[in-house]
């Protein structure tokens, strides 16, 4: 591992070890939520850090389907961040959850932002299916990237239609669905700010290594089959070409 | 808000177990796929 | 226009096989039914659930049946080799998308006309606003019919079509089963004001996903699988 990541891997530790004390020890508790207001420290950056990551899979399948920067590299790190974003959505949706649950009561709202989170979760699951069906970046490139371009562009758009079907759901009972939180003083911001900070270095880190894997691992796959092949001819196979 | 604290702690111990068990998992990976040892 | 032209030409094709195999009409289309009637033993049908709940039904039933209906569309292209023989007309990828999505679409829609007979009888449902309903329905479905199109010929090919496609379609059309149902409630309850904005969203799904289509089918096709 390369001295630069150690050092974000390290400066990710720290901040995320930091922002444990921060948001458990020195916030202050929320006036209505009380202590389950702390959450909002892991689970707002964890949503932040998903819709980051596939916005940088998006990014990277536009790059791959523009046959001018067209490079394995970008099949291979779209795939990467949308992992590592799969992972955070679903950190999301639980944690919201368990914030949920003594704040709304229940432990599911069927509004705007957890179903779109929830639909998201399932078009990136669906991606790395996706993924799973090519061997190498030549041979599903192009249709993963294309999956993670709807995909994107369709997040907003489900957005949009559940906040619309929202506001013409108002309940006469106020619920307190936005989990909105007023910030007072100044740790409360400060540890929101931070928290998002930690995780984006968390992110980078992450996704760095994870790209690496992905590397290697094609490397792997390239030259395991040169040599199936070039062991096929050594024995004297005849070399199929096309068709069996 | 006592009783609040339960999911406070559930909430921060996903957390680090997600993180961990996929940051663990990424290294073990890694180091087979250094070594170029087969799946 | 020579994109009409050939994209009527493919469509043509899809319809007239649908015509001398009868796959829609024998399969599909009961399927469609069996799903309402099975909805009914999951509801309760005697406190009156059925009638409040019938457009969700539908829409579901709907999508189900278009899984289904896109399946079938790809893999028509898939038995000897028809999708290189597609590839060697030369035929513009866009053409071949509209066409192919146009084709669904036809089949959705006869669907529905036999779905929404289906829930008048078996939900006790009564029609009104029929305009909205119309308009609603067909914004729906070519929303639905583009979407699932993508995915097919995006998973064409695939080993795992099958399973991947539903995977990728139903996440990607909730905006339609959102928009289509509360059309249809606003219109069932008599208030069809409160249905056409949905109609307006439904019609930017459906312009949004024939643009996609549009642009990706081309380079998907050509995709070796």
């Amino acid at each position: 591992m390369s001295t630069r990541l150690k050092l974000l891997g390290a400066a990710a530790a720290a901040s995320l070890l930091s922002l444990a004390v921060l948001a458990l020890v020195v916030a202050p508790e929320d006036a209505r939520q009380g202590d389950a207001q702390r959450l909002m420290y892991v689970h707002v950056p964890a949503a932040w850090l998903a819709y980051l990551a596939f916005f940088v899979t998006a990014v990277a399948s536009a790059l791959w389907l523009w046959k001018r920067t067209r490079s394995t590299t970008w099949d291979l790190l779209a795939g990467s961040s949308a992992e590592i974003g799969v992972v955070f959505t679903a950190l999301a949706l639980v944690l919201g959850s368990l914030w949920g649950r003594p704040t709304w009561g229940t432990w599911w709202e069927w509004d705007a932002r957890v179903t779109t989170t929830a639909v998201l979760f399932f078009l990136y699951l669906g991606y790395l299916a996706l993924r799973r069906t090519g061997a190498t970046a030549e041979a599903r490139g192009t249709r993963c990237a294309v999956a993670a371009l709807i995909a994107f562009l369709d997040v907003p758009v489900v957005h949009f239609s559940v906040t619309w079907w929202e506001t013409l759901h108002q309940d006469a009972t106020v619920l307190n669905r936005e989990l909105d939180v007023k910030m007072e003083g100044f740790w409360m911001p400060f540890t929101l700010v931070w928290s998002v900070v930690a995780f984006t270095l968390l992110y980078a880190f992450l996704v760095t290594l994870r790209l690496r894997l992905a590397e290697l691992e094609e490397g792997r796959e390239a030259s395991d089959l040169e040599r199936a092949i070039a062991e096929r001819v050594r024995a004297g196979d005849p070399v199929p070409v096309g068709g069996s | 808000m006592d009783e609040n604290w339960g999911y406070v702690v559930a909430g921060y111990a996903v957390t680090v177990a997600t993180l961990s068990a996929y940051g663990a998992w990424l290294w073990q990976r890694l180091r087979r796929a250094r070594r170029g040892v087969g799946d | 226009m020579r994109l009409a032209h050939d994209a009527l030409l493919v469509a043509g094709k899809d319809l007239r096989i649908e015509l001398r195999s009868r796959v829609a009409l024998q399969q599909i289309l009961p399927f469609g039914a069996i799903v309402l009637v099975l909805f009914a033993f999951a509801l309760d049908p005697d406190r009156g659930v059925l009638p409040r709940v019938a457009p969700g039904l539908f829409w579901t039933a709907v999508l189900l049946a278009a899984l289904l209906s896109v399946n079938r569309a790809f893999a028509l292209e898939e038995a000897n080799a028809a999708r290189d023989g597609l590839r060697l007309t030369g035929l513009d990828g866009a053409a071949v998308f509209l066409g192919k999505a146009a084709a669904v679409a036809v089949q959705l829609v006869v669907l529905e006309v036999v779905l929404g007979v289906g829930i008048v009888v078996l939900y006790d449902v009564s029609i009104r606003g029929v305009g909205l309903i119309v308009c609603a329905a067909v914004a729906a479905t070519a929303g639905l019919a583009a979407t699932g199109t993508v995915y097919g010929v995006l998973a064409s090919g695939l080993r795992a079509r099958e399973t991947l496609v539903p995977l990728l379609v139903l996440p990607a059309v909730a905006p339609v089963m959102i928009g289509g149902t509360r059309a249809f409630e606003a219109a069932l309850d008599g208030a069809p004001a409160d249905g056409w904005p949905w109609v307006q969203l439904l019609t930017a799904f459906a312009v949004l996903a024939v643009v996609a289509g549009t642009l990706a089918f081309g380079p998907l096709l050509e995709e070796d699988a």
